[in-house]
């Protein structure tokens, strides 16, 4: 024992104190007459403020005209306006202190911002201008559409992104959620008037949801907000149905074959809800007592105990339609099969026995805990209330969310976990290099091979 | 600015930094340690960031576990990094937990209490970072394992900080508990406690639960200062898994807190500040010849010892990897003989000023007040003048376009600078006959 001490102070841990009083701000929420939909909540940690435009559209939507086209327009969205052209875009928002970026997940695009107090009126003025006239300027698509066939070639050799695509494609299989990003093909095949229809589609008025945060006064805010959107115009977008995804039965084992990979990542997963869902909450403090803290059985396990790993966890993935649960562990070649033995035996002992109801408290008191945490920074509390809002959750999700996680029991964790951790029918993806790993895999079902191209292999 | 800020020292010489702020009822409390990998021990590669991991085996009184479980159970999150010069634990919690924070940082700074069990099971999970990080991705370790051996001539600057693997497996309690007691200890290190505390009260558990800690042995520390570089040198790094060629180019900046190196910092936010810097705007979006370009100066406040302006670039196949750096020569070129307009510097201050709001407030993985804290514990423990945080914007604020120029003549030379070639196997080398040269 290496040790300094020439006294002793108290051995044992201090008890918390009295809680004080968590205060979630003020929301204003208003709609516009053109159907826009506006979320303020003041934070004066700085003189800044972060704000989100959200359209409720995005990859999954635009997927019947090729995959990441959404994703290909918000990229696309910045190089000009009917009055800037890119280089002008990029240093007036140096100019005005801001940050901006645009992207599109499966369910939304955004147009994420953020800038000073005093710049804001400006920043917003530009944020209307990429909503409402962005040009599309043939050379800068075509300039994009060249770096993103390098981007996703650059993608299949991460083992995260390989592991992660395979997993959405088996458990998704001919829902649009199945596809993370498209192929070389795909993207060599976007045509700027693609872009196009999908921008005059999903960029309205009644597609969006304009989301801020920051150190502004509120009803001042919402003056400038009405005067800089206000004469936006346009319908919500047509809705397409998805076919339903085959829910896979059996546990299956995907390897992806990374030839000289010196490490394997395994990803396993099931489906299970999204955020809307009664059990939502039940869920999340399940997954984190089985491997979504630090403080968690799996990294107890096979991090703590096992050394086999440096950062395993477990995560719930909502999407808007469907939600999943899955695992995760890069791991050391030789310890494949005895990392899946160790996940699948956390799993399956949640499953199998109650959770101890002091192990439960302290789960409770860290879920709690850590959610507000996301009250002290600006763009942590945006992210809250963008939750919220895109999942059209009620109003007071966010002051009732500490008081439902406190009141589940053990039994309450029991049955999520026999209802939603299916063990017998997990997905389990291990992308490595298959003269290593493939008979440590093959031990935990019927197993096919892939190369990072999706290519079958055997 | 005005952040308030009460400092103090303890008569065992441990810095303690409490800035309150009632926002919200959380807060964060950090413990940063003056050392890191550059100084580690010879023989010992990577052992800065090993022994960062064994702060969470145990201590006299939290046995392992006990340290994280306590932080989670009371709804907290905590973590360590290790950094050039220096390490850092932190936890950001409910407030009504700062007591019992305390505690398991004042025990852990007292008495660590590891054992060999311990050491081997570290040992492995940190092996597993560096394949996860860096042995098994794309472009792993590049630069910033790359280009040290390459720029750098003396060990502190030059050595693998993430550990060569022999070197890991050396490492022995012995040597745990020896680091412990020379660095360890609190005149040290700094405490910093951020957010909803009152000064007088923080200041007080300060005294608490760290005041009876006794003081180690001044601390040695290696010269970490480098011989005078006269010619560029270059190195190669083997890309096992991506596709595109990659370089990296880094030049040696001013000291810090000179006059020159505030010009300098700026001049990197002219080259490397996103989509309007120089560099992407003429390596991506005009001359197409690059992927990706990014890079500046690392962590701007938070090192104290030579550090580099690195440029980072992934460029097509088809270029050759002497025709991109020549499009990259062209652009440290221009701003030597041009400098930049009052306009651009203008932007360059509005933004950095945003820039440096937003690392205040945020910073990490949403952890409140991590950058303060940085700053604060860096300004601490390198400068002795955790005031800092409300004065050194001005300094940036007052650089002028001369000056700009002036530090791009001066440092921006190829006989100060160091190149790293990431390549694919099956990618050209960097004369590669018949490349395409960038129009």
């Amino acid at each position: 024992m290496a040790t300094r001490a020439a006294t002793e102070i108290s051995s044992s841990v201090p008890p918390l104190s009295a809680e004080r009083q968590v205060t979630w701000p003020k929301r204003t929420k208003a709609r516009l007459a053109n159907g826009l939909e506006v979320v303020l909540a003041e934070s004066h940690t700085v003189p800044k403020f972060h704000g989100e435009l959200f359209l409720r559209s995005g990859n999954a939507a635009s997927i019947q005209r090729g995959p990441g086209l959404a994703e290909m327009t918000a990229t696309v969205l910045r190089t000009g306006t009917a009055k800037r052209p890119s280089r002008q875009i990029e240093e007036d928002l140096r100019r005005l202190g801001a940050d901006l970026s645009s992207h599109a997940g499966a369910d939304n695009s955004a147009v994420a911002f953020a800038g000073l107090s005093e710049l804001a009126e400006p920043l917003l003025q530009l944020v209307n201008e990429l909503a409402r006239e962005a040009a599309f300027p043939e050379p800068e698509f075509e300039r994009e559409r060249r770096q993103k066939l390098e981007e996703v070639k650059l993608d299949r050799t991460q083992p995260g992104f390989l592991a992660s695509e395979r997993l959405r494609k088996v458990l998704f299989g001919s829902h649009p959620y199945a596809q993370v990003a498209p192929t070389e093909q795909q993207v060599a095949s976007y045509k700027r008037d693609d872009l196009l229809s999908i921008y005059r589609d999903f960029y309205t008025p009644q597609n969006a949801l304009l989301l801020m945060v920051g150190d502004f006064d509120s009803a001042s805010m919402l003056e400038t907000v009405e005067k800089v959107f206000g004469g936006w115009s346009g319908n919500k977008p047509a809705i397409s149905l998805s076919p339903e995804p085959g829910k896979p039965r059996g546990r299956r084992v995907h390897l992806v074959h990374v030839p000289g990979a010196v490490q394997t990542q395994i990803l396993a997963g099931c489906h299970a809800i999204t955020r809307k869902h009664p059990d939502w909450i039940k869920l999340g403090l399940t997954n984190s007592l089985y491997g979504g803290a630090f403080n968690s059985r799996l990294v107890m396990n096979i991090r703590e105990d096992k050394g086999y790993t440096y950062s395993p966890r477990s995560s719930v993935n909502p999407l808007r339609e469907y939600g999943y649960f899955s695992v995760s562990a890069a791991v050391r070649n030789d310890v494949v099969a005895a990392s899946l033995t160790e996940i699948f035996y956390e799993l399956d002992k949640l499953r199998a026995l109650p959770v101890p109801e002091a192990e439960l408290a302290d789960a409770r008191n860290y879920v709690s805990g850590v959610f507000s945490l996301g009250l002290a920074t600006q763009d942590g509390l945006l992210s809250q209330l963008a939750t919220v809002a895109l999942n059209d959750l009620p109003d007071d999700y966010l002051e009732t969310y500490r008081e439902k996680v406190r009141a589940l029991t053990p039994p309450d964790l029991l049955a999520t976990a026999r209802k939603y951790f299916d063990s017998a029918n997990m997905q389990i993806v291990v992308v490595g290099d298959r003269t290593q790993i493939e008979p440590q895999a093959a031990l935990f079902g019927d197993l096919e091979v892939y190369d990072a191209h999706g290519k079958h292999l055997s | 600015m005005n952040i308030p800020i009460e400092t103090t020292t303890l008569s065992n010489g441990l810095k303690v930094v409490v800035a309150p702020d009632i926002t919200a009822p959380v807060v964060t409390v950090g413990v940063y340690y003056k050392i890191g990998f550059r100084l580690e021990p010879q023989g010992r590669s990577g052992f800065a960031h090993l022994f960062e991991h064994m702060m969470f085996q145990g201590s006299a009184h939290a046995p392992k576990m006990q340290h994280i479980k306590l932080i989670n159970s009371s709804g907290g999150t905590l973590n360590g990094s290790t950094h050039y010069d220096v390490t850092n634990y932190f936890e950001s919690v409910p407030s009504n937990a700062l007591e019992r924070v305390l505690w398991l940082e004042g025990d852990r700074m007292r008495a660590l209490k590891v054992d060999d069990e311990n050491l081997r099971n570290q040992r492995d999970v940190v092996k597993e970072e560096v394949r996860v990080n860096v042995l098994n991705q794309p472009y792993g370790g590049f630069p910033w394992l790359d280009l040290p051996p390459v720029a750098f001539r003396n060990w502190a600057n030059a050595h693998n900080f993430y550990g060569d693997f022999a070197d890991l497996d050396a490492a022995s309690l012995a040597d745990v508990q020896s680091f412990f007691k020379t660095y360890y200890a609190p005149n040290n290190a700094v405490l910093l406690i951020l957010g909803d505390v009152k000064p007088d009260e923080g200041l007080a558990l300060a005294k608490k639960y760290f005041g009876d800690i006794p003081a180690g042995a001044p601390p040695p520390f290696a010269d970490p200062r480098e011989p005078e570089q006269t010619e560029e040198r270059r190195g190669e790094v083997e890309e096992k898994f991506g596709t595109l060629p990659a370089m990296a180019i880094g030049y040696t900046v001013p000291p810090r807190r000179t006059s020159e190196w505030y010009a300098m910092t700026l001049l990197d936010q002219a080259l490397h500040g996103g989509r309007a810097g120089r560099m992407y705007r003429h390596l991506v979006l005009e001359k197409q010849v690059a992927v990706e370009v990014d890079g500046g100066i690392d962590d701007v406040f938070g090192y104290n010892g030579p550090t580099q302006m690195v440029t980072k670039i992934l460029h097509k196949p088809e270029y050759s990897s002497d025709a991109t750096l020549a499009e990259f020569d062209s652009v440290i070129r221009e701003v030597q003989q041009n400098g930049i307009s009052q306009d651009e510097l203008d932007q360059l201050k509005v933004k950095f000023r945003s820039d440096y709001y937003s690392t205040l407030e945020g910073g990490r993985g949403g952890m409140p007040r991590y950058g303060l804290m940085h700053l604060l514990a860096c300004f601490s423990l390198f400068d002795n003048e955790p005031q800092l945080v409300n004065s050194i914007l001005d300094g940036f604020l007052t650089v002028r376009r001369e000056d700009i120029q002036a530090v791009a003549k001066k440092y921006l030379r190829n006989d100060k600078r160091a190149i790293v070639f990431r390549r694919p196997p099956n990618t050209s080398a960097p004369s590669h006959v018949g490349a395409k040269e960038a129009a």
